[in-house]
This record gives C-alpha cells, sequence and structure tokens, in this order.
C-alpha cells in the first residue's frame, strides 16, 4: 500500500518532469530564430536589430537552468562513473540516498532561497538589463534560478524515493514490487 | 599557509573524494562551495555564488553550446552521416582496407558538423560494424577506427569542449577553433595512414569488399557523393568559415549551423515531427547538463580562488625546481590522467582553472596549450578501461568482445601520444593557423564588430562574471 503510494507519487512527478522538459526544450526554436533573424537582418539588410542580444542570452539562460530538473529525470548529470559501474544497485541507492540528504537538498535549497530574494528584489525596483540600448526587464530571467532550483527539488524527492527503494531492496524502482 | 587557504585545500580533497562516489558532480559542487565557502568567507559566499550564476547565464558566447549540440542532434537525425559514409564507400570500395579509410574520413567529416563524442560512435557503430564484420575484417582495427574516428567529435570544430573551454584559458574560441584544425586533421591523417599501412603488408586485416557492396558505376558513386557530401560541405564551411573569418561570433554561427541542419535535414526527407522532438529533448539534456556544470564549479572556482588556495597551489607548483618544459609535460600528463576516471566536462571545469595560473605564469602560448589539452581528453576517451567510446561501441556492435575493442583502442591510443609529443615538440601544427588568420594581420576583417554586442573576446569566467558584477552595480 505504502509502496504503491510512493510509486504512484513517483510517476506523478516523473511526468511533470518530463512534461515541463518538453515546454523549456522548444525554447531551442525562438533561439535559433532569433540568432538567424539578427545575422539575416545584420549582413543582408544591413538593419540590426536591438532586441536579439538580449533575447539569445535570455533564452539561453532560462533554457539550460530551468532544463536542470529534466537531465536529472533522465540522468544527463554527469556521474565519476570509475567505481559506479562496478557498484551493486543496492550500494548505488545507499550512496544516493546519503547524498541527496546530505548533499542536494541543503546546497538546492539554499540556492532557491538566495536565487528567490534576488528574483524577488529585481521585481520590486524594476531591474532593467544594463548591456544593450533595448534594457528589457530582468526579473523574469533572474526568476528561472529559484524556479530550476524547485523544479530540482521536486524532481529530487522522486530520485531520493527510487535510490531509498534501491538501497533497501537492491532492486530498481519500478522493477516489479 | 593561512586558515582560510587551509579551508580551501581541504574542500579540494573532500571534493575530489566526494565526486568519485559517483553522485552528479554538479551538486556535489554546490554543496561543498556553500559549505566551505560559509566556514571560510562568511555570508557573502550566497552572493558570490548567486552573482555566478546570473552572469552566467548572461553570457552570449555560452549560448552558443546549446545550438552547436542542437545543430549536432539534428545532423545526427538527419542521416547525414549515413549517408557520408555510404557515398564513400561505394567510392572507396575496389581498394584494400578501404572501410578503415571510410570510417575515419566519415567521422572526421561528420565532427564537423557536431561538438560532441558518443553519437558519433553509436551511429558508426550500427552502420560500419555489421559490413565490416560481413566483410571479413578484422575485429580490433576495426573497432579502434571507430573508436578513434567518433571521439574527433570533441576536437575537430565546432566543439562545445573547445566553447567551453575558452574562458577557462582566457582566449578566443576562434583561436581554438582555430588552432584544432591542423591537430583534428593531422590525427584522422595518421589514422588513415596507420590502416593503410597495416592492411597494405597484411590484406587479411581488411580485405577490399565484395562485387555486390561496390557501386554499379564510378558515375553512380560519384552521384552518391555529390547529393551526400556537398551540401553537408556547405554547411560546416558557412558554420566554420564565418568563425574563421570574423565574420560572425561563434554563436551567430552556431545559430546558423541549427538552422542549415534543420533544412537539410528536410530537404533529405528526413524531419519528422518525433526526430525533431527527440533532436530537442536530447539537446536539452546535454546542454542543460554541461551548463550546470560550468555554473556550478565556478561557483566553486571562485570560493576556492577567494580562500586564497588557487594562488597557494600556483606559487608552491611554480616553486618546484623543475625547468617550464617539464611543468608543462607534468601538467600535460596530469590533464591525461584526469581525463581517465573524469569526463572532460569536469576536467575542464573542475581542474583545468586549478592548472590555469601555473601555465600562464610559464609565459607559454595559451591557445597552443589549449590545443594540447583537447587532443590530450580526446586521448582520455580511448584510454580502456574506462573509455566510454568502448561502452558506446559495444551496446551496438554485440559481435565484437570489449576485449577486442580494448586492444583496438591501444593501437589508435599508440597513435594519439605520437600526435601529443609532436604539438608539443612543434607547437606550430597547432599555432600556425590561428596565427595566419588572426594575428599576422592577413585577414583583414571587414565587418565592425556587432553594434549591439557588448561581448568581449577571449575573456575569463572571471572576468564576465567581473562585467556582470559591474553591470548590476550600475543601477
Amino acid at each position: 500500500m505504502a509502496f504503491s503510494l510512493l510509486g504512484a507519487m513517483v510517476r506523478v512527478i516523473d511526468r511533470f518532469a518530463e512534461l515541463c522538459g518538453v515546454v523549456i526544450a522548444w525554447l531551442m526554436v525562438p533561439l535559433v530564430a532569433a540568432v538567424v533573424y539578427e545575422v539575416v537582418a545584420r549582413y543582408a539588410f544591413a538593419a540590426p536589430t536591438i532586441w536579439s542580444f538580449d533575447v539569445t542570452y535570455m533564452l539561453y539562460g532560462a533554457m539550460f537552468m530551468l532544463g536542470a530538473a529534466y537531465a536529472l529525470r533522465v540522468g544527463a548529470h554527469i556521474r565519476t562513473d570509475f567505481f559506479w559501474e562496478r557498484w551493486s544497485l543496492r550500494t548505488r541507492g545507499i550512496i544516493d540516498s546519503v547524498a541527496y540528504l546530505a548533499f542536494f537538498f541543503p546546497g538546492i535549497a539554499l540556492f532557491f532561497w538566495v536565487g528567490w530574494d534576488e528574483a524577488w528584489y529585481a521585481y520590486e525596483i524594476g531591474e532593467m538589463s544594463e548591456q544593450t540600448p533595448w534594457r528589457p526587464a530582468l526579473w523574469p530571467l533572474k526568476a528561472c534560478v529559484p524556479l530550476a532550483a524547485a523544479l530540482l527539488l521536486l524532481q529530487g524527492v522522486s530520485e531520493l524515493t527510487k535510490s531509498l527503494y534501491a538501497a533497501l531492496t537492491g532492486r530498481a524502482f519500478g522493477s516489479g514490487a | 599557509m593561512t586558515y582560510e587557504t587551509a579551508i580551501g585545500l581541504t574542500m579540494l580533497a573532500v571534493m575530489i573524494a566526494a565526486i568519485f562516489l559517483g553522485f552528479p558532480i554538479s551538486f556535489t559542487l554546490l554543496f561543498l562551495a556553500f559549505a566551505f565557502g560559509w566556514w571560510g568567507l562568511g555570508e557573502i559566499v550566497f552572493n558570490l555564488a548567486y552573482f555566478q550564476s546570473i552572469g552566467l547565464m548572461k553570457e552570449s558566447l555560452l549560448a552558443a553550446v546549446p545550438l552547436f549540440i542542437f545543430m549536432g542532434f539534428v545532423a545526427e537525425q538527419a542521416g547525414l552521416m549515413e549517408r557520408l559514409f555510404a557515398a564513400l564507400r561505394l567510392l572507396l570500395a575496389p581498394v584494400r582496407g578501404s572501410l578503415f579509410i571510410v570510417v575515419i574520413v566519415t567521422a572526421a567529416a561528420f565532427a564537423m558538423a557536431t561538438g560532441i563524442v558518443g553519437a558519433a560512435v553509436t551511429v558508426l557503430g550500427i552502420m560500419a560494424a555489421p559490413i565490416m564484420i560481413r566483410s571479413g575484417y578484422d575485429g580490433q582495427l576495426a573497432a579502434g577506427a571507430i573508436t578513434a574516428g567518433g571521439t574527433l567529435g570533441i576536437l575537430i570544430p565546432p566543439s562545445v569542449m573547445l566553447i567551453v573551454m575558452g574562458p577557462v584559458l582566457g582566449v578566443s574560441v576562434a583561436d581554438l577553433y582555430a588552432a584544432a584544425i591542423v591537430p583534428g586533421f593531422m590525427l584522422a591523417g595518421l589514422y588513415v595512414v596507420y590502416v593503410t599501412v597495416r592492411s597494405f603488408f597484411n590484406p587479411k586485416l581488411g580485405p577490399a569488399l565484395p562485387k555486390e557492396l561496390r557501386a554499379p558505376s564510378v558515375w553512380s558513386a560519384l552521384g552518391a557523393f555529390a547529393v551526400g557530401v556537398l551540401p553537408l560541405a556547405g554547411l560546416v564551411a558557412a558554420t566554420l568559415g564565418s568563425i574563421l573569418a570574423g565574420l560572425a561570433t561563434p554563436t551567430e554561427a552556431a545559430g546558423m549551423g541549427a538552422a542549415g541542419a534543420l533544412v537539410l535535414a528536410a530537404a533529405y526527407r528526413k524531419l519528422t515531427w518525433e526526430r525533431f522532438q527527440r533532436a530537442l529533448m536530447q539537446s536539452l539534456a546535454t546542454s542543460s547538463m554541461v551548463l550546470v556544470l560550468a555554473l556550478t564549479s565556478n561557483i566553486f572556482g571562485a570560493v576556492f580562488a577567494r580562500l586564497g588556495a588557487a594562488d597557494w597551489i600556483t606559487e608552491t607548483l611554480l616553486a618546484l625546481p623543475v625547468p617550464p618544459g617539464v611543468m608543462l609535460a607534468l601538467v600535460t600528463v596530469l590533464v591525461f590522467l584526469l581525463g581517465w576516471p573524469f569526463e572532460w566536462p569536469a576536467v575542464i571545469l573542475v581542474f583545468l582553472p586549478i592548472f590555469y595560473p601555473v601555465v600562464s605564469e610559464l609565459g607559454v602560448d595559451l591557445v597552443w596549450f589549449g590545443a594540447l589539452v583537447a587532443v590530450t581528453l580526446q586521448t582520455a576517451y580511448l584510454s580502456p578501461p574506462v573509455a566510454m567510446s568502448a561502452y558506446y561501441l559495444k551496446q551496438v556492435a554485440k559481435g565484437w568482445s570489449l576485449l577486442t575493442i580494448y586492444k583496438g583502442m591501444f593501437q589508435f591510443m599508440g597513435i594519439q601520444v605520437v600526435a601529443i609529443a609532436l604539438i608539443f615538440a612543434f607547437p606550430a601544427i597547432a599555432t600556425w593557423l590561428p596565427d595566419y588568420l588572426f594575428r599576422s594581420g592577413a585577414l583583414v576583417v571587414s565587418e565592425p564588430p556587432p553594434a549591439s554586442s557588448s561581448q568581449t573576446y577571449g575573456e575569463t569566467y572571471e572576468q564576465m562574471f567581473q562585467r556582470s558584477l559591474q553591470g548590476l552595480e550600475k543601477q
């Protein structure tokens, strides 16, 4: 009963991370479009835009930060596989469980807290970009930091559950309990 | 040594021990930077971490990373490599050992359309391994050619590794790209020479292909070549050419390259919704991994430097009674050894910044040093038993044992060592092209730098951070 409930929670969180991943991955399309538009406008029509520079780094910054939780979901964050390859599922589960509790949650929670303060401050004072004359508002980009941290924390709950399961049973989560 | 420096060095030791456990490196680095930074620097560590993050997010140079990764995945999904392979195979079929050469040339050409390793080894394995086994090719030499060729992707531009390395060494990405081209193709050439000589003296290693695998006529082979190779060549020339000619920033070239790869995929009728979606998702996961690691290792590095540990290491190493050449060789060997357990993002972003001040103090050409590091790390991909390429290949070529693959890789590792020694002894191999293009005035850039861009070239991560800090303070 407890396991099936946890299983449902893990599935919901994983599915949510995948859906968010799809939305975030599509930021690539406007990113390519913004760069291409600027290049064509500048070289073919000698009419550079004032917005593409800001749009480019904002899309890139938002994409890789917000994509961190999706990368965690699909196991893309690199590990040192020197010993990892040789360890049993149970050993891996134990290491991951301890590391999620000791490293991941405290680190990302602090990151969330710092990011939240800064994003809120940027919103309150109406901070604008200094890099170009276009001067867009900076708070949406800054809000990506706490948002990315929140998504990571949520996905971390799912990953921790899977690691604990592997640590306790020596089996991979979802391989039939 | 001060108290803070001792904290910094403890942090380094704990980090190395902790990341060997196998937990994702990014999260380990972030936590350790917070914990040790708070101990040694107080609450300012949180501001430091935040400004490093936002600075990196605003760095338009690094927007080239997801764009080049996307370009590579689209090119892969578009079947560009299959076309190249098929065309070259038909063209070279009657030659002894032709499939070895075809594999290496395909890999070197595809490396100019992709910035990452992995995909290339897998695709080459799927395409080439079955034909090579069927044609009676030697397993070791074949597996070696596939893995060695496949790893050229991280070396030959538009290598993502070189974009990330630029700010670590404080040199421009265009310089690094120019410096990696000659070594990259020199390696491909050395591979080709090696397999040709081996199959010339022992035809059993790589027999000429049976009649049914040859083209019906030279013309049909040339036709396949034109359809498969020329559009790709145009794409690569436009992308890399515009960077090397100083016309486009790496980010602009990457965006144009991604769009061009999409157009090519559509023209080959390979651009389905499913493939497009898959390329998007793979690009997100890969670029997020690289850039989040860049972010967390910059935070770690900033804390490490603020604690004074970086300076201490530099001074200690420089005080050693060894000549500069030996010191440089030691650093190169160390990079190679680190490349064994760690993948390139970790070596470039976590460890290279620790050696950089030493190398910089020695007064060597950092562009040359970058090329040397790049070839060394590419070699690490070929060093058994912890070599990703071997696993990628084993997954798709079940006919070869892991031992066969390892033995093949060892042969090509020998070639790599020769290449590293050559670049070490004759720096001109790496520096000639960037010198010719950018530093001798041979190429006069007629276009002014884009007016809307405040991007400066050859900045270090630290300088990027300072610049974004100034931007923030202006308000």
